[in-house]
């Protein structure tokens, strides 16, 4: 048999252009390889400032699950304390500094009440003025325990 | 005396010759002269030249001379070809001689290398419409891979009887790259594109060499696990040379190994080509399809090269893509030369490097999908 039939009767045609497209995937993948060979070299040159970066991340995330793991330790009744320490504040008027927050509710006989504003600091429901005094949020969306 | 004297007689050459002995011995002579005198590829053309006088010297059957006889000393020679054992040897050489920084340097250049296979497929379609059996046409076609260890050892694997053709044309085309690729590079390319230059490779860290033959044979490898035994070979003598703590194998393996191995290859290539055995109408097609195997890769090298500028933002010289065929380093040569011929101070030759030993690893792994596919 000659000619196309050959080719045809041989399998030729398919084992021509298989053959050919895995040489070709064989050389991009090692010319691929090839090229970002230095710089896997090079992220391992720099492997303790690498290592370093990449513990300073999971620093953040913990302290950020921290933070996050605070609102799961929040009392159920938050929003019973945050109820009543927002009548203490209306009474104090805004800005207001801490310890005179702490001072009334302990004399208002709210139980732990450095705790409690704690936790209401931390869920949001009182924020820093950035003037070095607090202030209730009015923002429900921006509260963490609400 | 006078029987004892004729039957010495009737046994010499000049009684036993033919004319296919008479024409092989001048194949053989040609090979020595283009060796010596040409200097075209002296290395492999003056043993197989030599080897094929050797082969054809008319012997009496049975003696235990032929290489074909099972008690020849040539016949345990021949082993090492027919069981693919130089040919690995010789890529370990290969490994342990190149430098593969070019390569590293600037990977894209490594398709052109893929490309230049496409002699390989496109020959072995060529030789199955001919009518040649598909083991035969794959070993046939391995031809345009311009890699005279490749192709003796896909022959050895699927078409053993093919072996003393088949290298006798690689080695001879391999030897006229200088001549036949030069006019393809010419015909295929502007003017203006052999005058583009090469911007400066980057420096390649010893780091990246040493990592490199580690990655590249486990990736090619287990690709293409068939082209095992060249590309093991190739990358391990390639380690060898850049651990720089093997430097007594490294240089072992770059001059006594593949010196040793390239006399003994040579040689009994050469005396395979037995006149009775050679002279055939297929080596006549065989040669015809080298030749365009040959010439298929070059310009499948420079048109590739050319698309490949379509894309690039800083254009390479499409004469590199003829370097993608595999004789290393003679047809990265050409392609200084040509390039030298139209600007003189324009050095193509280590860039050309590039897809020259990409051309190497290319055609091994061609050479191993064609076994996995037949050798079955």
């Amino acid at each position: 048999m000659y000619g196309l039939d050959a080719i045809t009767a041989n399998n030729g045609w398919h084992m021509a252009a298989l053959g050919i497209s895995i040489v070709f995937t064989g050389l991009i993948l090692l010319s691929f390889t090839v090229a970002q060979l230095h710089n896997i070299l090079r992220l391992f040159d720099n492997r303790d400032a690498c290592c370093k970066k990449i513990r300073g991340l999971f620093k953040k995330n913990n302290n950020k699950q921290e933070v996050g793991n605070s609102d799961l330790t929040l009392p159920n009744n938050i929003k019973e304390a945050a109820g009543q320490c927002k009548l203490l504040i209306e009474r104090i008027g805004e800005p207001f500094s801490l310890p005179r927050l702490i001072e009334l509710s302990e004399k208002c006989g709210m139980s732990h009440p450095c705790s409690t504003i704690n936790d209401l600091i931390l869920a949001g429901f009182i924020v820093p003025d950035g003037k070095g005094y607090y202030v209730w949020n009015q923002d429900d969306q921006n509260r963490s325990g609400a | 005396m006078e029987n004892l004297l004729m039957e010495f007689i009737s046994n010499t050459g000049f009684v036993m010759a033919d004319y296919r002995h008479i024409i092989m011995i001048m194949v053989g002579v040609i090979f020595i002269y283009l060796g010596i005198a040409k200097h075209y590829e002296p290395l492999l053309l003056v043993p197989i030249g030599f080897g094929i006088l050797i082969g054809n010297i008319p012997v009496f059957k049975g003696l235990g001379l032929s290489l074909y006889e099972s008690n020849s000393v040539l016949y345990y020679l021949y082993f090492g070809v027919t069981s693919g054992l130089y040919p690995s040897l010789i890529f370990l050489g290969i490994g342990a001689h190149t430098d593969f920084s070019t390569m590293l340097a600037r990977p894209v250049l490594m398709l052109l290398g893929a490309a230049a296979q496409m002699g390989i497929f496109i020959t072995f379609l060529g030789a199955l419409a001919l009518g040649f059996a598909p083991k035969e046409a794959a070993s046939i076609g391995i031809i345009g891979g311009a890699d005279g260890p490749t192709a003796i050892f896909l022959s050895a694997k699927l078409a053993p009887h093919l072996i003393g053709p088949i290298a006798v044309a690689a080695y001879s085309y391999m030897a006229l790259v200088p001549v036949i690729q030069p006019p393809i590079m010419r015909l295929l390319t502007t003017r203006k594109e052999r005058l583009i230059r090469m911007e400066e490779p980057r420096v390649v860290s010893k780091r990246e060499k040493i990592v490199f033959p580690v990655i590249g044979f486990l990736l090619c490898c287990f690709i293409a696990p068939a082209a095992l035994p060249l590309l093991g070979m190739l990358f391990f003598g390639n380690l060898l040379r850049e651990c720089m703590v093997t430097e007594r194998l490294a240089h072992a393996a770059r001059t006594s190994i593949i010196d040793t191995v390239t006399i003994l290859l040579g040689l009994t290539v050469g005396a395979s080509t037995q006149a009775d055995i050679f002279l055939t109408p297929q080596s006549v097609g065989i040669f015809a399809l080298g030749a365009t195997a040959f010439a298929i890769a070059t310009a499948s090298g420079l048109i590739f090269a050319k698309f490949m500028n379509l894309f690039l933002r800083k254009k390479i010289n499409p004469l590199l893509g003829a370097a993608g065929v595999s004789a290393v380093p003679d047809s990265a040569r050409v392609v200084q030369m040509v390039g030298q011929a139209e600007d003189p101070t324009n050095f193509l030759l280590m860039h050309a490097m590039a897809p020259n030993i990409s051309g190497v690893i290319g055609s091994a792994i061609g050479a191993g999908i064609l076994w996995s596919f037949l050798g079955g």
